[in-house]
């Protein structure tokens, strides 16, 4: 344990020190004051604009770190080096993409988290009252970015940060279209597209699963049965894929 | 005599891209460096050291051959607990302070009551004084140094570096010659690569000389030295360079 967390903890620490990170957090922050401004041309949809707005900048900020971050996660330590002297003490190499992921999952969850404080506290100074209905967007984010985040170790464990950064925005475009890819897989007629759009939607994450924004801002019912299974599935998604990027890792060489 | 490192008929080649034909590297190299003592491994550029230490080390693998450590698998766990690697040219977290890095480089040696033996280690290495500085502030001079104390920081059994006495001073390189002798005088073995001859002589017990991928002698130093001329003096430096012409 204590060498997964010495791992977690040098992947939290030099993650923390990169300035992109200063760069979004402000980036964040600013939209969310800006959406205060709204309010004038908002026709009384202001309060509801602002959930939206918020959620979906958090949602984007959290996404965007992890593209950035994740897709340099271990290729940076191939490429600079610094792997030979961690992956020559007594560790194993599962240890070594268990502590990068959850080093960087850390670091995604106070970022989140500390993107829903500013969020309540942008809707008190609006509105008076905190919100904390939205709050439960948070673990279906964290699910989504844990996904993406399984996706850019796996790509990054093989090959390079651009090619890892495109395969995560790939997997994020269509991890969220995908119901249209399912509607699109019933209703087209020519056998092989239907298969191939079928492929898809069954080996791509549905990214769907985990937006519960018009939900919450809408204020329509969530179902704990079908939030129990984006869970589950969140959970199962990204334990195949760090297990597929260990898997790989463990054969990979260091030339 | 018990052994610390046992290499058999290792091959090994590579080609950069996939249009080129394979280059073997290392051809049949077969080594054995003893427990206790200190074995340098010679040779030019590009001979074939830093890719058998990274097969020793686990970093790469052989296309064939064997390779124990202390009689186990080179790769197993309970194996990497009594090696110590400094790589060529190391490189390290820049972010981290030299206290961090070895306090990282402890936790993965499975050491628990690091705190006194990284102060003594930075301490012996004379890097007392950049405890707190960033890595990304260190000199060649003080990285090598950073490196060597990593290597030490589990108390292990055998030392493996990969050119240590490259980007120092002499003030650093007779430190780190200090440092080697005292393993060997706590029991432990060492085994080093190195351009720099009078240092490897100074130190050694045994070299070995690697030239193109084969070795080409191996041997206690003075026996080989005296071997190599008819009269007795001769320095390290004069015959490993007879060695190589005779090879090419």
């Amino acid at each position: 344990m204590n060498r997964i967390w010495a791992i977690i903890e040098n992947t939290f620490k030099e993650s923390l020190r990169q300035k992109i990170l200063l760069l979004l957090v402000i980036f964040s922050i600013l939209l969310i004051v800006v959406s205060i401004f709204l309010e004038p041309f908002a026709l009384g949809e202001a309060p509801r604009i602002l959930r939206d707005f918020s959620l979906a900048v958090s949602a984007l900020f959290g996404v965007l770190v992890v593209i950035i971050i994740g897709s340099t996660l271990i290729h940076k330590d191939i490429e600079k080096r610094t792997i030979y002297t961690v992956i020559t003490k007594p560790v194993r190499r599962s240890e070594i993409i268990i502590g990068k992921f959850l080093g960087l999952l850390l670091l995604i969850i106070i970022l989140v988290c500390s993107m829903a404080v500013i969020q309540q506290l942008v809707i008190f100074f609006y509105e008076g009252s905190f919100d904390f209905s939205l709050l439960i967007a948070i673990p279906f984010l964290i699910l989504e970015i844990m996904i993406l985040l399984g996706i850019l170790l796996l790509f990054s464990s093989f090959s390079s940060p651009a090619l890892s950064a495109m395969m995560g925005i790939i997997f994020f475009i269509i991890g969220h279209a995908s119901p249209d890819l399912k509607l699109f897989a019933d209703q087209v007629k020519i056998p092989a597209m239907k298969y191939l759009a079928y492929g898809f939607y069954y080996i791509m994450p549905n990214l769907e699963n985990f937006n519960l924004r018009i939900d919450l801002v809408h204020k329509l019912p969530l179902y704990p049965d079908q939030l129990l299974f984006s869970i589950c599935y969140g959970l199962i998604y990204t334990i195949f894929l760090v297990y597929l990027a260990i898997i790989i890792f463990e054969k990979r060489e260091f030339k | 005599m018990d052994m610390a490192i046992e290499l058999e008929n290792i091959c090994r080649s590579f080609k950069n891209h996939f249009w080129q034909n394979k280059k073997q590297v290392l051809k049949d190299v077969s080594l054995e460096i003893y427990k206790g003592e200190i074995f340098g491994f010679l040779g030019p550029n590009g001979a074939g050291k830093t890719t058998t230490i990274k097969i020793i080390t686990g970093l790469i693998r052989p296309d064939s051959g064997s390779i124990e450590i202390f009689g186990h698998p080179a790769n197993a766990l309970k194996v990497k607990k009594r090696i110590g690697f400094l790589p060529e040219s190391p490189y390290f977290y820049e972010h981290l302070t030299g206290y961090e890095f070895l306090k990282i480089s402890a936790l993965l040696s499975n050491q628990k009551n690091y705190k006194s033996g990284i102060l003594g280690l930075l301490e012996k290495v004379g890097l007392k004084h950049a405890v707190r500085l960033q890595l990304r502030k260190y000199s060649r001079g003080m990285l090598q140094r950073i490196g060597i104390a990593q290597a030490l920081v589990a108390e292990p059994e055998l030392l493996i570096l990969d050119e240590p006495l490259t980007g120092l001073d002499p003030i650093g390189r007779k430190e780190i010659k200090d440092i080697i002798l005292e393993q060997k005088a706590k029991g432990n073995t060492v085994f080093f690569s190195s351009h720099i001859l009078p240092d490897a002589e100074a130190v050694c017990d045994r070299i070995g000389i690697i030239i193109d991928g084969q070795i080409i002698k191996v041997g206690e130093l003075n026996k080989l030295l005296r071997k190599g001329l008819k009269t007795d003096e001769i320095s390290l430096e004069d015959w490993f360079v007879k060695q190589i012409k005779r090879n090419e």
